[in-house]
Formats: C-alpha cells, structure tokens, sequence
C-alpha cells in the first residue's frame, strides 16, 4: 500500500473511531469504488476496502526492542528418543512435586539421556538436578550462553566465564579429583564474593574434605559473616579439630550436655561402658537439651568423656529415650568424622527396625554403598516403606529382583494391590513410583508383570516410572 | 459372543441391559455395521476391546469396553449412559467377534481411561433385572418400509420443501438487511464506543440473527467481543474494521449467490456429515496427515467449539484440513480423538468451499511413523504471509487461515509480548503471538513453525526445530 493509501487509511480510521460518515476522508480511487447512492452503503463499502487493505496490504512492523533469549545451551547427552517421550510424560505427569519431577531426570540422567526442554527443565535455582543440567539452570537465571561455551576448566582466570550451577558442578568436580586447586580457588575467589555465595562456597568443602583444608577452614574464623564461622567450625570438627566456639566460656555447654548423659557399665564377665541419656526433668530441660545437641560439636562431647567416636557410638544405649537419639544422630551428621558416621550408619542399619530409619539422617554424609544397604535394609523388612521417599540423593536404577523378592517387600505389595484396603493401595502407589527410580530396568520390568499378575490395572499411572525405567534398557541414539 | 481372557462372556442380554432404554438399542443397531468403526480392537489378554465410531462429528468417537465388569467410556457428548455407541460396540464383540483385530497393547488414550477409571466393588449388574421395557430382538428388526408415497403426496412434500427453503432464504436476507443497518449504525455512532459497548451490541444483534435463520452468522457475532478484547485496546479500532469489514463482504457475497454451499454454512447453517460424504464435488484427499494442534474453546452462544489442525504431509506445498466439531459445554469436557503429533494415513473429505479447510475423516488407513515435516516450498519474496493473502484473495469474509512460516524465533517486546521473527527477515516483519509462550521456546531455533494467522495474532499449533517437533497448542 503506498503512502497516499496509508494516509486515506488512517484518516477513515480515525473518522469512524469518533463516528459519523467519513466517506470524504478517504482516498480518491477509493471514493470511486464505493460510491452509491445510499450514504449508509457508501460507509460499508468503504469499510469493506478498508478491512481488506488491513489485512493483505499491511504487515505489522517488529518492535525495535524485540528481545532474543540467548540459544538453550546444548547438553553433553543426547535428548530422549522421541518414541519414549509419552513414557516419560507419562511419568513426569504422575510425579506430584518438583523433587519428584526431578528424580525421574535423574533416572534418564543415569541411563545416559536429557529430557526434552519442553517436556521438563530446572527452575534456575535448582540444585537437585543431576550436574548434566548445570547449563539449562544458568541459562534459566539469563546466562550467556556464549560465554559458557567459551569456558573449558573452571580457573582463577576463567571464574567469571562460569554461572553459579556451572560453576558450583566445576568445583564439586575439582574438590573430588584435585581437592588443594579447589580450595585455593574457593580462598582466593570466594573472598571477594558476598555472604550468602561464600557459605554456598565453603559448604562445597564437605566434598572431599581432608586433613589438608585445615588451615584455611581455621582462616576462617575471622570471617564477616556467622554463618560461613559455624559451617567452617562444623567442617573443622569433623576432621576432629576441636574448640565449639562456645567453651572455655564462663558457662560449659560440652559440661552441660555431658550432664544430661548418663555413664555406666553393663555385662557380667566383660564389664563395658554404656552411655545412656537422662530423661529431663522439665519441658525447659527437654529444650536446653536439644538445644546443646544442636550446637555442640561430637568430637568435643567424646573427648570429655575420654573416648573415641567409635566408641561412644558403640556404647550409647539407643532405644532409652527416642528424641535423644534422635538428636545425637543429628549431631553426628553435622559434626562427627566421616569414620563416626560409618559406625553409626552401619550400626543403626544392622539393628533394623525403627533404628535404621534414623539413618536417614545421614542421608547427606552417607557413600553410595551405605545409601544402598539403608535402602535394601528398608524393602528387606517392608515395614517403613514410606521411608523409601526420605532417602535423598540415593542413586538410580541399581536395585535388583532379589533385592524385592528376598525380603518382605514384595508380597507386600502384591498383598496391598490385591486386597481392598483403598489407602494402603495409594501407599503401595507411591513405593512403585520409588522403587520405579531406584530399579534396574530388567526389575523394573519384572515387577510391572508381577504387580499387574497381582491385580494392579497395567494401564495405572502408578507404573509409569517403572514403565519409563523398563523402556530404557539400552542407550539408543536413535531418535 | 466374545469372552476375554479374564473376563465374563459378552452377551446380548448383557447388553440389553445396559441400555438405558429402547431408543438407545435402536440406535446402536444401527451402528453396528462394520463401515461405521474404522477401527475395532481387543485385547489378547485383558478382558477389553475398544474402537473408534465415525459419529456425527468430524472426529471419530472413541469407545472402549471392559468385557469383565462393564466399565466404559466414550468421547461423544451424548447424555445417556451408557450411549449407543458403547452399545454398538459391545454388540459387535457379542455378535461378531471376529470383527476385532487381537492386539497386546493398549492405545494411550485406553490406558489414560483405565489408569483414572476406579473397578466397581460389586460385580455387574445380572442382566435380567435391567432389561425390562427393552428389548434387543426388536432394536434388530429391519424399519417397517416406508408407504409408499403417491405422486401428490410428493408433490406437495417437495412444494412445501421448496416454501420452507424460500422462506428460509427470505428470512436470511432480512437477516442481513439488519446486520447492514446495525454495521453503518456502528460507524456512525463511533468504533470507540462500539469497542467499549461491543459485547452488549453483538449479542443483541446476534440475538435477531438467530431469530432469523441466520445462525451460523449469529454465532460468529456472538465471539467478535472476545476477539476484540484478546488484543491491546490500542488495537482494537483496527481489528473492529477488520471484522465488521468482513462481515459486509459475507452479506454482499451470500446476496450475490445465496445458494453456494460455503456461504450457507457461514451464513446460516452447515451440511450434516451424510450430505458431505455423498456429496460428489466433495473434494476427497488421501494422504498422510500429522495432528498440528488443537483449539477448545467454550462460546459465548454454551456450545464448545473443538478445532483440530491437520497437515497433509503428502502435498508438495503446506496443505492442512480442519476437523471442527461443536458440542454443548454442559455436555462436559470431552476427551480429545487425535493427540498432537499423532500421524496417520487416512481419506479426508473436504466441505466444498474455494478454499477446501474444513473437513471429515471419512477413512482412517492406518498410523505412520513420526518424522520432520517435508521441506514445503515457500513464498519466493520472503513474504511469511503470502499464503495468508492468497487465502484472502478467495475468502475475504474469512478470519483464520493456517500457515506454515519459514525458519525463525520466538522473541519478545517490551511488554513480555510474544513475537515470530523470519530467522533471515528482509522486511522487518515480525508477527505477534497470541498468550503467552513458553520460556524455554525463547531459547530455540525453529526451522519451521505451523500456526493459525487470524489478522492480528499468529496461533502457534507446532514447530521443528533443532531438537524436534514442538507442541505449541
């Protein structure tokens, strides 16, 4: 449409959005086309040039400030095969939450694929997801993605070229293979960073901590912030440094919470030390005792009692008083040495029962193997199955058919999904969508067929992750 | 009599007494040729069988059957339970189970009904103690031949068919006489205010539309409101030319020849799917169709309107077919016959129209594998819109017209608004999308993308990009 046009154009316009005729607004060869004798009809056919010339003769302009997102980074694994997508949604539609939704990232993950971005992508605060995703997250908080390509080894020099998920999963990598060029890279770039980044630095120490990262843990001491002070004093105490910032004070919490701490002897022939909790006395003392557990530090509570942390774990009576365990084991999982933790969870896991569930607070500290004799301690008895959802960070798809069929869990499940109990069915739904992450995919398999056998619909939703697991046994490339 | 392998036996009686009543068995006689399900199913182990029956709708009916405990479920919009055509079904697996091919699996569209449906606590209902009032025999029994009809008799039916189509046809006209008035009424009263007050204005003169026969007219009024009020007030004056512009081409155009069947059914009412499927200027395509989206929309006039886009991946130039159904909201929400991205190899009649759209699946052949689209030619300009404006050339009384745009972007203006960008523009033309899209689409290349142009907004239905086809709709 030329200019003589477009101006004829918008002088109708604007004569029709105020109203009245406006048959002499328009262009000349226009007038001509729609002359008639009624003035009415002259209006009308001018309307209907109008709304033509609208719709074939104009294009709408782009704005000047139209904004590209940069390219979604592309993964170092290859996406999903489109044939397993409608498994995968499937699975990601019956996931009910976020944690859940990324477990089954992690099953693909672990089977050597990424899901499709349309399908699924971490939020960019996401820490949960497998490190594959590390790109997406930062690309979702609004990184370059052409500074991350640019990037190769995270290094005081390249720093700056890494987003935090990148960056966080380029330090969990350097702290397990070389551990001192990590922590160099944290003391020296982490300085400069605020408070909040610092403690999320400092607390990427725990990933192969040694002997080794003493003295920059003790430097700092002196930091700003309280925060990065007791995840340093916490670390540091793990590795049997000792001092709670606490004692030598005029008040003694390590003597105080000794108080509440019972010792005394138990066997016949073989005399051995127990330790025992006092039950408190108050609800005040139920509080101050949960507080000095929660702030103390377990290397310095075994030394006033002049003993190892092995050895304090072996003595102390479990089963007396529920919180105090509790409480302990909490203590342990935030201070105790990665040896103190192994007694315990070995410990707690050989008893069984409603002690091993205690275990789960390990989660964090616990190695792939004492995750997995925790989870087959679990199905062994099938009488906490809904501990099964509280095993963070477990890995997937290892479990085995014996690991089922040798303890309790299966006729367990067989039993719910064949009876008519309607709420232990939807329990037994939530363990399938469990045990659909954490099986190998020949299990998977076989358990779809011995659950439906049972009497569970083969269509339910409730198998869609076992289904999305079984449908994953070979790593195709082909989409 | 069809017996799963862990289900009761399928008998007549059975069915009889399912049925809600006498009229449901007669209809379902009549469903049970073998011409009316394209597709009949049954599993090898579960007791199911399931099929999809061509209906009154464009899209087949999906219907599926527990043999075991008489479960059901059907897509069609029909109030009675069980409908005729559970019943039509159930009576084909009593009857000829042969009819049935044996398969392993189930379609998706089975599971979703079998993973959300709850097994009755009490076993099925013993057929006697429903039957009563219905009986199957007679639902069997051929109609009674019609008398035969004397010459007068049929002269005087095909008069009074004639005086029904005249009066018909002299309602419409008065129809459109109004809607001209009521559009120069518009004008002279201002756009602004017609924007402003439009919903109260369209419905009162929707409302003499419908009075007058011109249904179909009435209803496309009755939503002008909406599509106004989808866009940024700043552009509503120009899309209320648009619409009212096109609405007195439509009126000029059905006065020019009020019997092309295209502007009857725009104007008052369409063609059953019968009179489509023995119409021989039909135009009828088989090839390979994909499921490019689909669009619900619940209407002003309670009656949901289910558009699903088809693309014929046969044709060397972007060729699509819409299937459109209607069915009352109060019906409920109805699962959908095609999931996007579902291929198939089937035969499409096309409603007659100068620009063949609309149209039924009269065969379905088969699936097809999934795959990227061909490389369709496209406009040699650049033009992302050139067969927006030939479509235009031939229906100018026409709003929506589907499009394939070449390589581009998604991105966005300052408003968050979502904007397509040809990836090489020569003529820095970029089209707004309607709503609001996804993230993670911002991110992506698209090489080619599938959407509906109406004049003002780009519905996005599908896109290939770098990492595969994209469900937009």
């Amino acid at each position: 449409m030329n200019e003589h046009d477009q101006a004829g154009l918008a002088r109708l316009r604007d004569g029709w959005i105020s109203g009245g005729a406006a048959f002499e607004l328009a262009p000349a060869e226009w007038k001509e086309v729609a002359a008639a004798s009624n003035a009415d009809e002259q209006e009308r056919r001018l309307l209907a040039i109008a709304a033509q010339a609208l719709d074939v003769a104009l294009r709408p302009a782009a704005p000047k400030t139209l904004k590209r997102r940069p390219p979604l980074p592309v993964l170092a694994l290859p996406m999903l095969p489109e044939r397993l997508r409608p498994l995968l949604r499937a699975a990601l539609k019956y996931a009910a939450d976020m944690r859940l939704k990324t477990r089954v990232a992690a099953l693909v993950a672990s089977r050597g694929f990424v899901l499709h971005p349309m399908d699924w992508m971490p939020t960019a605060t996401d820490q949960e997801s497998p490190d594959i995703y590390a790109p997406w997250i930062d690309w979702q908080a609004g990184a370059d993605s052409e500074k991350q390509s640019r990037r190769e080894h995270l290094t005081a020099e390249t720093w700056d070229d890494f987003y935090p998920a990148a960056r966080r999963s380029a330090l969990v990598d350097l702290r397990r293979s070389t551990p001192a060029l990590a922590r160099t890279l944290i003391e020296t770039k982490g300085a400069s960073e605020p408070a909040e980044v610092r403690l999320a630095l400092i607390e990427l120490m725990r990933f192969g901590l040694s002997a080794d990262d003493v003295p920059f843990l003790k430097s700092l001491s002196a930091d700003r912030s309280g925060k990065v002070r007791d995840m340093a004093g916490r670390l540091l105490a793990r590795l049997g440094e000792h001092g709670n910032p606490t004692e030598g004070g005029s008040e003694d919490p390590i003597a105080e919470l000794a108080a509440f701490i019972e010792e005394g002897k138990s066997g016949f022939i073989r005399r051995r030390t127990t330790y025992a909790p006092i039950k408190p006395k108050s609800q005040a003392q139920q509080a101050r005792r949960a507080d000095l557990f929660a702030s103390c530090y377990f290397g310095d509570l075994v030394v006033r009692f002049g003993k190892t942390e092995p050895d304090f774990i072996g003595a102390w009576q479990f089963g007396v008083d529920d919180g105090a365990d509790l409480f302990l084991v909490r203590m342990i999982a935030v201070s105790g040495s990665d040896a103190a933790v192994a007694c315990l969870a070995d410990l707690l896991v050989a008893a069984g029962g409603r002690l091993a569930l205690l275990v789960l607070q390990l989660m964090l500290r616990l190695d792939g193997g004492r995750m997995r004799a925790l989870i087959r301690q679990i199905l062994n008895d099938a009488q906490n199955l809904a501990a099964l959802n509280l095993v963070e960070g477990a890995e997937a798809g290892w479990l085995e058919w014996g690991d089922l069929a040798n303890g309790k869990t299966l006729s367990a499940l067989r039993a719910a999904v064949s009876g008519d109990n309607d709420v232990t069915k939807r329990n037994t739904e939530q363990y399938l969508e469990t045990i659909g992450f954490l099986a190998s995919a020949a299990t998977a398999e076989k358990l779809i067929g011995d659950i439906v056998a049972a009497g569970l619909p083969p269509a339910s939703p409730s198998l869609s992750l076992l289904r999305l697991n079984a449908a994953l046994t070979e790593n195709q490339s082909a989409r | 009599m069809l017996r799963g392998a862990r289900g009761l036996q399928l008998d007549l009686k059975t069915i009889e007494a399912l049925a809600p009543d006498q009229a449901s068995l007669g209809a379902a006689a009549k469903l049970t040729k073998r011409s009316n399900w394209p597709r009949l199913e049954a599993h090898e182990q579960l007791p199911l069988i399931w099929g999809e029956c061509q209906g009154s709708g464009s899209n087949p009916y999906r219907v599926a059957f527990d043999t075991s405990d008489h479960g059901y479920k059907c897509t069609c919009p029909s109030r009675k339970f069980p409908c005729k055509h559970i019943l039509a079904l159930a009576w084909i697996g009593a009857t000829t189970p042969d009819s049935f091919a044996r398969v392993d699996q189930t379609p998706d569209w089975v599971n979703d009904w079998l993973g959300r449906r709850r097994k009755p606590g009490q076993p099925p209902a013993q057929a006697p103690a429903r039957a009563e009032g219905k009986s199957i025999d007679e639902a069997s029994r051929p109609q009674e031949a019609a008398p035969v009809e004397d010459a007068a008799a049929a002269e005087r039916r095909e008069a009074a068919q004639r005086k029904r189509a005249e009066d018909t046809r002299s309602a419409v006209s008065a129809a459109l006489d109004e809607l001209d008035q009521w559009i120069a009424d518009q004008l002279r009263l201002g756009l602004a205010g017609f924007v402003d007050a439009s919903s109260e204005r369209c419905r009162r003169i929707a409302a003499r539309l419908v009075d007058l026969k011109a249904t179909a007219l009435a209803g496309r009024i009755d939503e002008l409101p909406a599509r106004l009020m989808a866009l940024r007030s700043e552009e509503r004056p120009d899309a209320a030319i648009r619409e009212l512009g096109k609405l007195v081409l439509l009126a000029k155009a059905w006065r020019a020849a009020p019997d092309d069947a295209e502007l009857k059914r725009l104007v008052s009412t369409s063609e059953t799917r019968d009179q489509i499927l023995t119409n021989p200027d039909a135009v009828q395509v088989e090839s390979d169709w994909e499921v490019l989206g689909e669009k619900i929309e619940t209407r002003r006039d309670g009656l949901v309107s289910h558009a699903t886009w088809l693309l014929d991946l046969g044709s060397p130039i972007p060729r699509f077919a819409l299937l459109l159904d209607f069915f009352p909201a109060s019906a409920g929400r109805r699962s959908a016959a095609f999931a996007p991205g579902d291929r198939f190899k089937a035969r499409l009649v096309f409603y007659p129209s100068g620009n063949p759209l609309r149209a039924l699946v009269a065969e379905r052949l088969g699936d097809v594998a999934p795959g990227a689209w061909p490389s369709f030619a496209m406009d040699a300009a650049g033009d992302p819109l050139a067969a927006y404006t030939a479509f235009q050339d031939g229906a100018p009384w026409l709003a929506d017209c589907p499009v394939i745009l070449p390589a581009g972007a998604i991105a966005l203006d300052e408003r968050e608004g979502a904007w397509w960008q040809a990836a090489n523009d020569p003529h820095g033309i970029a089209l707004p999308v309607a709503g609001s899209v996804s993230q993670t689409l911002l991110g992506l290349d698209l090489t080619a993308t599938a959407a509906v142009w109406n004049g003002a907004r780009l519905e996005l239905l599908a896109s290939q990009s770098n990492i595969g086809r994209l469900d937009l709709s």
